[in-house]
């Protein structure tokens, strides 16, 4: 029954659409040897039609960055997280140079925009990071080597794919093994080390993606496997009439970014602008209204964590993150 | 020597209960050069201690304070390995709430609150007292657990000595260690020297059925030098000086599931204190100085990784000391810290200034005696939880005595729990709670036989525990003022000792039960509701049995150690250890020589301290220590 379900809706999907998009990251213009993982205020990467939300954070301390980066390192030897942006392919799919990279704790999330918002995503290539792979392959001082003292433990990682529409999460997913030692036979364990095709169309009809992983060696400070994939050559099916339009050209300023308090966004348009703020599990926690010019929130009764900004207006939608501190 | 001055000094030098220092009067008379570094504060009225003179150390003066402390029960060591990080649990507390002093000072790193004790040779400590729970009223900030004093002294039997002792042991160990004095009139220097290095490539067996393997990349080096200098100006004046260099350089081994480890890290400080005490009939007045400088450079060249982290600590301390009558005295003082640290994770480079006043009242009744204390510790000029404490000693029978103690505690964050980037949390409140004990010791002698038995209950709550976590929607860990401990249990003691004019013979037992307790449920990390805290034995046990026949002397020592909960793989399995020793003694005019063998883990048990870290089986130690003495040394 859940096949022919799904088999119906690739055909409902096949109907609407009229091609195919995929996002191969090869527009980005990258040095030999680099990554990108500071988007600026444009708070993550666009592709083909995906958004890939990505947040850099710099203080005159300290710098880090979270969601998705764009990578085409090719070093597979390196192990730890200085490698981290690296597949353990050595390049993209296909020979291709580049690819995405996200560190995917407590979640990750990719946006579908432009023709393909609202629409189904038809699949994607994706494989282990260097860092990850050979910490499941030798371990290191956090992380256990897969199989164990004796080589018999049946290790684990696993990649777990949901979709966003409407605001709700799936219940279904579609679930991929980036490492599997679950088997009797010790000779058929594995550690994916080339880049592996994800059927998603069984997915429908989805706003956005969520992944997730989760694994064996895991602890009281949650998974110690490190959380990073690396994704390539996501198709998603074009629909004739695109559901939503994106705004990625508005020049809205959102700061102080990260901020413990307020924050002032700085809406440029001459229309009102609906403003929602969500949660990495995707639920509103505030709602407001922009006028053109600066406007000020309060977020002081807000958790701190990572959040998504999200302005609606008739003309379409537009997103930034924002951490609160 | 009027018996005020005796009095304080002997105190202070051998903390010994008030009560019992007019007994012991007559045998504590101090060298004219000696200075002690301990204070009226040591005394754990109300509390349980136990202390270990330089006899007891020099036996196994090649080994590391940690190694040594574990063999010897009643605390927890949470070692990683021979010659590797060494952390203590005491009563149920964290490795930053034991507080560390030597010669008075705390010494623990203001960058993570705690001590490495793999570091500390004991060679270098000439007596260490272990004052069981809480003290932050004497202490300041970390002493929750417990108390561990390292106090040096200049030995008082001889005016010029000099001495080499060497030990060699499996896994290629080597020690080599000199030392010497030399005292005249009012002034005296000593120096020690040491030398130590282990391959600590042992073989260990995962499984029965599997091949055995051998520990790589495990090796250490270490050296290091401690000068003292000890002056008597004038006859109350007492001066001394200490500098303490030391380097260990040691290779960090794989976990069992690594395949590899080329990590290290090297471990270097100087420790400079300065001691002026002026005893007078009625009062004594001391002050304190201490400069600190620690590194750690930790290097992994197979991810690319350095991580070189330091800090500075100077400190300074003044109290006074007012014998207001024969039962009554006022101790007082300010004690002043500046810290200063650096860290790639800190960006900027923070400092911290730390000022407490405190108040000491002991009062006696007789059989009885009491000790109030009070601190206020002000941290940039942020005033801390005001710490009480109230403590008493007594005497219900000629052999059954009383102790009992309430006192409020607290740790504040370490630098990296404030600083440390991303996730340092510079709103962080310090952890505190209050704690309770109350012991009874009944010890009666029997013609030759000497008998002691001790029970103790202690009860304390630690709230604002400091946690690294990852609050909901938070990308990165923080540390969080989220948890609450609930630590409690019951300590028991066993001691006899018989001596005839040819052997004596001592036994020593003890038995804990420690509950500690996580109260508050948290999800990242995932800790439940009453949960034991990782690398908390419920129960601990340990049993000695010290045989002296003549020249020779033999020991035994054994520790069992409870299941204990860790990070990632459940529960480790208890484990039993054993360890004897052999020590040949022959003196010969000035000349005192000393053979010695050492067997370690002799039931050869297989066992885990930490989660993934191989232990050693059975391995042996064997050496010879040579002192030549000259003249006796001046008394007072």
């Amino acid at each position: 029954m859940k096949q022919f379900f799904i088999c119906l809706l690739a055909l409902a999907a096949v109907v609407t659409s009229s091609a195919q998009t995929t996002a191969t990251f090869e527009s980005f213009d990258l040095a030999p040897e680099s990554f990108l993982n500071d988007s600026g205020d444009d708070g993550g990467f666009t592709e083909g039609n995906i958004f890939l939300p990505n947040s850099y954070t710099v203080t005159p301390d300290y710098s880090f960055w979270s969601g998705w980066a764009i990578s085409n390192t090719t070093d597979t030897l390196t192990p730890g997280p200085t490698n981290q942006y690296s597949a353990i392919t050595g390049s993209g799919y296909n020979g291709s140079e580049t690819y995405a990279v996200t560190f995917a704790s407590p979640e990750s999330r990719l946006l579908l925009t432009e023709a393909a918002a609202g629409g189904t995503v038809e699949g994607m290539y994706v494989t282990n990071s260097t860092y990850t792979y050979l910490s499941m392959l030798n371990g290191d001082s956090f992380t256990k080597k897969f199989g164990g003292e004796t080589g018999d433990d049946p290790d684990y990682l696993l990649l777990t794919i949901k979709k966003y529409l409407n605001g709700s999460l799936s219940t279904d997913s579609v679930d991929f093994y980036l490492a599997d030692y679950r088997f009797e036979d010790n000779t058929q364990d594995y550690l994916v080390k080339e880049w592996s095709y994800i059927d998603l169309a069984g997915l429908g009809d989805a706003d956005s993606l969520q992944f997730t992983m989760s694994g064996s060696d895991v602890g009281q400070y949650g998974l110690n496997t490190p959380a990073y994939f690396c994704l390539d050559n996501l198709t998603t099916l074009d629909r004739t009439t695109p559901v939503k339009d994106y705004l990625i050209n508005v020049a809205v300023k959102v700061f102080p970014n990260p901020t413990a308090n307020w924050i002032t966004i700085q809406w440029p348009e001459a229309t009102t602008g609906n403003l929602s703020l969500l949660n990495s599990q995707g639920q509103i926690v505030k709602r407001g209204l922009l006028l053109s010019g600066d406007n000020q929130f309060d977020l002081q009764q807000l958790a701190k964590g990572h959040y998504a900004l999200r302005i609606q207006t008739e003309k379409g939608w537009t997103s930034r993150s924002l951490i609160k501190q | 020597m009027p018996f005020l001055v005796k009095l304080f000094t002997g105190c202070s030098l051998l903390c010994l209960p008030l009560w019992a220092a007019a007994q012991l009067d007559t045998l504590l008379e101090l060298p004219a050069v000696e200075v002690s570094a301990s204070t009226i504060r040591s005394q754990s009225t109300g509390s349980r201690s136990r202390s270990w003179t330089k006899t007891d150390l020099q036996r196994s003066a090649h080994t590391n304070l940690g190694e040594w402390l574990g063999e010897e029960g009643g605390l927890f060591i949470k070692s990683y390995g021979n010659g590797s990080i060494a952390t203590t649990s005491i009563r149920g507390g964290s490795a930053a709430h034991t507080s560390v002093l030597w010669n008075g000072l705390p010494i623990q790193s203001p960058m993570l609150g705690q001590l490495d004790f793999s570091l500390f040779p004991l060679g270098f400590i000439d007596r260490v007292q272990l004052s069981y729970g809480g003290n932050s009223a004497a202490w300041g900030s970390g002493a929750i657990g417990g108390v561990i004093s390292l106090q040096n002294t200049i030995p008082s039997d001889s005016t010029f000595a000099l001495g080499f002792r060497s030990t060699l042991g499996s896994f290629n160990f080597q020690d080599h260690q000199l030392s010497g004095h030399y005292r005249k009139g009012n002034w005296g220097v000593q120096t020690r020297m040491y030398f130590r290095a282990a391959d600590n490539d042992f073989s260990y067996r995962l499984r029965p059925d599997l091949a055995a393997k051998t520990q790589t990349n495990a090796a250490i080096r270490q050296s290091g030098l401690l000068q003292s200098a000890y002056w008597t100006p004038r006859n109350k004046h007492h001066l001394s000086f200490h500098l303490w260099a030391q380097g260990s350089d040691r290779e960090i081994p794989p976990t069992t599931v690594q395949n590899q480890s080329i990590a290290s890290q090297a471990d270097h400080f100087i420790r400079t204190a300065v001691h002026w005490k002026i005893v007078q009939e009625k009062t004594v007045w001391e002050a304190r100085l201490g400069l600190f400088r620690e590194t750690i450079d930790y290097q992994d060249e197979q991810i690319h990784l350095r991580a070189l982290t330091g800090f500075w600590t100077a400190q300074g301390e003044v109290e006074g000391k007012w014998a207001w009558n024969d039962q009554r005295q006022l101790h007082f003082g300010l004690t002043q810290l500046w810290v200063t640290a650096e860290a790639d994770a800190y960006g900027s480079t923070p400092q911290q200034q730390r000022t407490a006043p405190f108040l000491v009242l002991h009062q006696r009744w007789g059989r009885w005696r009491l000790q109030a204390n009070l601190r206020q510790e002000m941290v940039d000029r942020k005033f801390q939880p005001l710490i009480p404490g109230l403590g008493v000693d007594g005497l219900l029978t000629p052999h059954l005595s009383l102790q009992a103690k309430i006192s409020r505690n607290y740790r504040l964050p370490t630098l990296n729990d404030l600083y440390w980037q991303p996730g340092g949390n510079p709103d962080l409140l310090p952890e505190s709670g209050w704690s309770q004990e109350a012991g009874l010791r009944w010890q009666e002698q029997v013609g030759a036989h000497h008998w002691a038995v001790g029970i103790t209950a202690f009860n304390r709550n630690i709230n604002n525990w400091i946690l690294w976590s990852r609050p909901e929607g938070q990308s990165f860990w923080s540390s969080n003022n989220i948890a609450e401990v609930w630590s409690r249990g019951v300590e028991y003691r066993l001691q006899w000792q018989r001596q005839t004019e040819d052997w004596a013979i001592k036994l020593t037992a003890g038995f804990d039960q420690i509950r500690s307790t996580n109260e508050i449920a948290i999800s990242n990390p995932k800790l439940e509701k009453g949960q034991q805290l990782v690398y908390v034995p419920k129960q601990q046990a340990f049993g000695q049995l010290h045989l002296n026949w003549r020249r020779w002397q033999w020991h035994y020592r054994h520790t069992y150690t409870g299941a204990v909960g860790s990070l990632n793989v459940g529960e480790l399995s208890a484990y039993q250890l054993g360890s004897s020793g052999l020590d040949y003694q022959l003196v010969l005019q000035n000349w005192h020589t000393q053979l010695f063998f050492q067997a370690k883990n002799i039931w050869n048990e297989n066992y885990r301290v930490i989660e993934r870290q191989p232990m050693p089986g059975r391995y042996f130690q064997v050496g010879l220590q040579v002192n030549f003495k000259r003249g006796a040394g001046p008394r007072s």
